[in-house]
């Protein structure tokens, strides 16, 4: 498929998204983080709401979800220290980091010194949906800083799934936006898979 | 102050209506979107944003 010029100034092609804007504070936490991770080899994918708010949802949020994959207690190390311009919420030791949060399966939280939100919210996947997302990851060049995210099919049939009305709104923002461009047939296969069939053909579509 | 006698069938009514009012919302804002330049959604989008809670 090649790249299509969208109305919303932006290009969406089969391997990435492209577009320029005013990056708000999200923006620029997440282009940051990524950048560092990306830096040491490590894989990484935005996942959840922040991807609605990268295409121009109307609200804001306390934390971006990143997904990396996992990794033996050096390479998390090595991924921490190119964290260093940024505080850990968990804790200040790495060791305990690893050891007590990321290996585990619970999230690693960063932020801006001194600040508290906005955070990113980084761990492995915790399930086949979450190895998947990390695989089959879209790049999105924004202002010619590149992040990876979710696949936008993939997206809205798991917040059909989650079904709170944060979900169903983030997920009808993204399906408005993009309809002409998606590939329906694998977003009704997702929505179907997810048994979303319900939320989907009454908030979503 | 007395707390008026409620009736949870209409507060669930008006919480469904007022879903239903910000999809509707939702649909108009991305038309909106689309036909916006990026630099002028973005700058409305970052007041929302970097609002501090």
């Amino acid at each position: 498929m090649k790249n299509k010029t969208c109305k919303v100034e932006l290009e969406y092609g089969k391997e990435s998204i492209v577009m320029e804007k005013e990056l708000n504070e999200l923006d620029e936490l997440t282009i940051n983080i990524s950048e560092a991770i990306e830096k040491t080899g490590v894989k990484n994918v935005v996942v959840s709401g922040y991807v609605s708010i990268l295409f121009g949802r109307s609200r804001a949020s306390e934390d971006v979800d990143f997904i990396i994959e996992p990794l033996t207690k050096e390479k998390f190390l090595e991924v921490w220290n190119s964290l260093k311009e940024f505080e850990c919420l968990n804790t200040e030791k790495k060791e305990e980091a690893y050891k007590e949060y990321f290996s585990k399966g619970i999230a690693v939280r960063f932020s801006k010194k001194g600040e508290y939100i906005p955070n990113a919210e980084i761990k492995k996947p915790k399930n086949k949906i979450e190895e998947w997302v990390l695989i089959n990851r879209k790049k999105a060049i924004i202002n010619n800083k590149k992040i990876f995210i979710s696949p936008i099919e993939l997206q809205i049939a798991y917040k059909a799934f989650l079904g709170s009305e944060k979900d169903l709104e983030d997920a009808r923002h993204l399906y408005k936006l993009f309809k002409e461009k998606l590939d329906l047939k694998k977003l009704k296969k997702f929505v179907g898979e997810l048994k979303a069939e319900k939320n989907f053909e009454r908030h979503i579509q | 102050m007395k707390f008026p006698k409620i009736s949870i069938e209409e507060l669930e009514e008006s919480k469904k209506k007022n879903f239903e009012e910000r999809l509707k919302f939702i649909d108009s804002y991305v038309e909106w979107l689309k036909k916006t330049p990026n630099k002028e959604w973005s700058k409305q989008q970052k007041k929302i944003v970097n609002r501090k809670k």
